[in-house]
């Protein structure tokens, strides 16, 4: 039967499993950078009592040719009174970024993380990946992929955390 | 006249081989008809909390007779084949963990000549796999690497007495009968931010030593692959690699089985169709390119091919 080197193995294996990372109902992990046209500072924690939406997106990422207008649209149906966007592009050559929003610009802060400083600690894998943080900075809900249609429910998700 | 010679030679070990099929006394006439379960299995790493699913089926040709590296014209016109179906799931347990599990569903026929009375099958449920494995690093756009190590084994879920009153050899029967420790590892390296075209390469190490009901051991087994794969665009993706498998000889009592073991170098294609991102749909095949197999003669791999589903909760 199984050999004793397997199931000390396999043992240490799941007595090593480590907690998942950053989850619902947690603290935002608090990031800065600099705005991608603009140059100003952008820093999350500014946004206490807002809704926010962090997303982080690529100019290679099929999705966001769709989910960044998406997104636009529903900064500019919902104002940025209770709620903003605030866009992580992760290009290795931020270049490619920007002409990215030369053709598709939004109104919202854009972020360059080439380095993946704000990237690694939310342990984006796959692109696109996105946040919605409540008023107290806490992640009420976390989205991977997009597909046209997706922004309806977002909608609804973020109107439902507005204060009356 | 040694022509002549070399045909009653390979009869003579074709009645034999043939012989040994319909018999529990006899040898397994090759360890190549084990299902290369662990190929259908989706390795790449899975993140949290993630579900991955997938079919696929398999139909695999082994009518080359072989001496060594060289082909031998088979005067008896046998037909030896297996279809395998496995559904397998990975689970990302956690960051770096995942959990991997398969079920297969063994079909296996063998006929010499065109009568009925030279016909053996059998079906039913095969081996499981269970697989545990761990990610380091893995593939994201702030990464090119990924590695994987895992640990499972190979559980005989199915029956491995299929044939009735003459019971049929190890190599007909679904399943191995038998516990196998395996141990896999795996590195992906991304050419690109958006992991669209990857270079991989991957081994596993079979280990079996537990005998089933009939003392039968299956020999130990290594497999070693290498390849590229790319999407083009986001609907369509193809790979092409290279798979190497050695199997020492099975054995029996302690003795080891004659005409079973070697080495194998595969070329393996495929395509793959990405209806979104949970659904895609994937052809693949087996091309024999090299092959020096242990003992006189074996029946080994002609081709293979198989097609697989895959989808995402």
């Amino acid at each position: 039967m199984l050999s004793k080197t397997f199931l000390c193995i396999c043992a240490s294996f799941l007595l090593t499993l480590p907690a998942l990372a950053q989850e619902e109902g947690e603290l935002a992990i608090d990031f800065s950078g600099i705005e991608l046209t603009r140059g100003d500072t952008i820093t999350l924690s500014d946004y206490r009592g807002r809704v926010v939406f962090v997303d982080f997106w690529a100019s290679w990422c099929l999705p966001c040719l769709v989910s960044l207008p998406a997104y636009e649209k529903i900064r500019n149906e919902l104002g940025t009174e209770q709620f903003e966007i605030i866009a992580i592009n992760v290009d290795e050559n931020t270049e490619d970024g920007l002409e990215f929003l030369e053709d598709n610009p939004v109104s919202y802060p854009v972020i360059a993380d080439p380095e993946g400083e704000i990237g690694i600690p939310y342990k984006v894998r796959s692109l696109p990946v996105s946040y919605l943080i409540d008023q107290q900075g806490e992640v009420v809900a976390s989205y991977r992929s997009f597909s046209p249609g997706d922004e309806v429910e977002l909608k609804r998700q973020i109107q439902s955390l507005f204060l009356p | 006249m040694k022509t002549v010679m070399k045909t009653i030679l390979i009869s003579l070990s074709l009645f034999v081989l043939q012989m040994a099929s319909t018999s529990s006394s006899f040898a397994a006439t090759c360890s190549c008809a084990g299902v290369p379960l662990l190929s259908a299995m989706d390795t790449s790493s899975t993140q949290p909390g993630d579900l991955y699913l997938n079919y696929s089926t398999e139909i695999h040709e082994m009518s080359d007779l072989v001496q060594g590296s060289d082909e031998i014209r088979d005067e008896t016109g046998l037909s030896r084949s297996s279809v395998s179906q496995v559904i397998s799931a990975s689970y990302g347990l956690a960051d770096k963990w995942t959990v991997s599990g398969l079920i297969s569903y063994i079909e296996h026929e063998r006929s010499v000549g065109i009568s009925a009375f030279s016909k053996n099958s059998s079906s039913g449920l095969g081996d499981g796999v269970l697989l545990l494995r761990y990610t380091p690093f893995y593939i994201t756009p702030f990464s090119r690497h990924e590695l994987s190590f895992g640990a499972g084994a190979r559980l005989p879920i199915g029956k491995d007495d299929d044939g009735g009153l003459f019971t049929l050899s190890e190599d007909m029967q679904p399943s191995s009968g038998s516990v196998g420790e395996i141990y896999w590892s795996s590195y992906s390296y991304a050419f690109n931010q958006a992991a669209t075209v990857q270079f991989n390469v991957s081994a596993n190490y079979t280990i079996n030593d537990d005998e089933n009901s009939r003392k039968y051991v299956f020999g130990d087994e290594i497999n070693f692959a290498l390849g590229i794969s790319q999407n083009i665009g986001s609907k369509f993706a193809y790979s092409a690699g290279l798979r190497y498998r050695q199997t020492t000889a099975d054995e029996r009592n302690s003795f080891e089985i004659p005409n079973t073991g070697g080495k194998w170098l595969d070329f393996v294609p495929g395509v793959q169709y990405i209806f979104n991102d949970k659904l895609s749909v994937g052809v693949s095949g087996r091309v024999p390119l090299v092959r020096d197999l242990d003992g006189v003669l074996q029946f080994t791999t002609s081709y293979s091919y198989a097609v697989n589903l895959s989808y995402a909760f």
